[in-house]
């Protein structure tokens, strides 16, 4: 059984190529979700979300329903949205403030630990305290990186450090561009629903290849030099960061034009008070941070850092999947934040162009794919011109899916090998 | 008497500083039902000292509110 479901994923994934259906099949899309989503870790939500002790958020892994919240001795904590009594919700504001969780439907109460407190007229369980083993559903494994909250359905495996390998570096340079060294999660979601399946959009994310064409309308109107840093003339490369998590690395091209805050479309003048505090902070190694900017990294398999934007993919069918979307905010920086909350209004917001854009193409390439012919999406652009950097790392030009096969050797390695021998990671019979 | 609402989505209550009394106390209502509680300063002082397990024993549905026993 585990030898035919590897051959199949080995038949289906090539170096060069993919098979349309694994965008499409309902049964791939389900062996996704306990062979990933179930098991590796997910990122969740961030601590600024949940600030105050008993914050809670609603937040989602995959198809779950996951309340994030913080106790009141400040401890993060990710509970499914589930009453162990009778399933029904027992969360239902996308955000609030409270230490304990009310079901409606029988009144039964649990602590935002997940611990139960207690319920209605406990005669019919023979008194109180006699259903201590229940409480709501627990994410096992709960992990914190510069403020970045991950849940993981697996008890037991790799850490949150050993998962994010070579992008927590990525994750360091974000928060470095605050001038308190912390980012801060407070503009609020828009969720964005595409009929498309989410590999589309991890992939798309660091794809370099196609901002010039799908984004040319946005980048002509904002007169931006953002289409430039994707073109076969940059220096910026592509780079596989191992893991399934890659990046499109623009800091070639910034330390070329070596302009402070040119990463940003802007100059210091426009933002004095922040490069004083960068300064302040840094000092001379402030000049570097505020020449070579934010990443734009994609972390395996659902947080999408863009600068000055983060995007979370839920999936939720072979064809459905959600993109929530924010703008990124510095802390102690309130000068950038209105202009980073601008900008994101104007590219992701609701009547934004950039997400818009990708939304289009993410539906219409869906529509492709279930075409019958061909049967294979086709990755190879850049492969004889790959090399290796200084950190061991694959990379190639700024136009190359050098990222979309390092996304699928480790797609590939996660639905081939080590696989759940029963039920679920997450310990469910399904 | 300003009122001010504290509410989540599991709970409504009004709160005021009632000062009918002889000394000012918190009028409470819980919006919901309509019933109101008034605390004293004394009362007031020890749910801030109250450790956090008593708090939690009286979010207990049973413990006051739902009970088969009452009555």
């Amino acid at each position: 059984m585990t030898t035919t479901i590897a051959e199949r994923y080995d038949a289906l994934i090539e170096p060069e190529r993919v098979h349309g259906s694994l965008y499409t099949s309902p049964e791939i899309f389900a062996d996704e979700l306990e062979q990933i989503w179930y098991r590796t870790w997910v990122y969740v939500g961030h601590v600024s979300e949940i600030a105050q002790p008993n914050d809670y958020v609603r937040k989602t892994i995959g198809p779950q329903d996951v309340v994030m919240t913080r106790g009141a001795d400040g401890e993060v904590h990710l509970l499914l949205n589930r009453c162990a009594h009778r399933g029904n919700l027992v969360c239902e504001a996308d955000a609030g403030n409270s230490s304990s969780f009310r079901c409606p439907y029988h009144g039964w109460t649990y602590r935002n630990t997940g611990d139960l407190v207690g319920y209605p007229f406990p005669q019919g369980y023979g008194g109180r305290g006699k259903l201590d083993e229940l409480g709501l559903g627990r994410v096992p494994r709960v992990a914190v990186y510069q403020g970045f909250v991950f849940g993981s359905f697996a008890p037991d495996g790799p850490s949150l450090a050993e998962h994010l390998g070579e992008a927590a570096g990525e994750l360091d340079r974000l928060v470095r561009l605050s001038p308190q060294g912390e980012v801060e999660i407070t503009a609020g979601f828009l969720k964005h629903r595409a009929r498309a399946n989410w590999k589309l959009l991890a992939e798309n994310e660091t794809d370099g290849y196609h901002p010039q064409f799908v984004h040319q309308s946005i980048f002509s109107v904002a007169e931006s030099g953002i289409g430039a840093l994707y073109g076969e003339k940059s220096t910026a490369v592509t780079r596989d960061l191992g893991g399934g998590h890659s990046e499109n690395d623009l800091r070639p091209e910034f330390r070329r034009l070596a302009a402070p805050m040119g990463w940003f479309g802007t100059t210091e003048k426009k933002v004095p008070h922040y490069v004083a505090a960068m300064r302040e902070r840094h000092g001379d190694a402030a000049e570097e941070i505020l020449v070579e900017g934010a990443p734009h990294v994609m972390i395996f398999p659902n947080l999408f850092i863009a600068e000055i934007q983060l995007f979370t993919i839920q999936p939720l069918a072979a064809d459905l999947t959600v993109q929530h979307v924010t703008a990124i905010g510095l802390k102690g920086a309130p000068e950038m934040n209105t202009r980073m909350l601008q900008q994101s209004i104007g590219s992701v917001g609701p009547a934004g162009l950039l997400l818009a854009d990708d939304t289009e193409m993410y539906e219409r390439n869906q529509a492709g794919v279930a075409e019958l012919r061909p049967e294979w999406l086709d990755i190879r652009r850049g492969v004889g011109r790959e090399s290796v950097d200084e950190r061991g790392l694959t990379i190639g030009g700024a136009t190359d899916e050098t990222a979309m096969r390092g996304f699928w050797r480790h797609y590939k390695r996660l639905m081939t090998t080590d696989r759940v021998a029963a039920g679920t990671a997450a310990g469910t019979p399904r | 008497m300003p009122v001010e609402v504290v509410g989540n989505e599991f709970a409504q209550v009004a709160v005021s500083v009632d000062t009918d009394a002889n000394s000012p106390r918190l009028r409470i209502e819980d919006l919901r039902s309509g019933r109101v509680r008034f605390l004293d300063a004394l009362e007031l002082e020890t749910l801030v000292h109250l450790p956090e397990g008593k708090l939690q024993s009286l979010l207990d549905p049973s413990a006051d509110r739902w009970r088969e026993d009452r009555e």
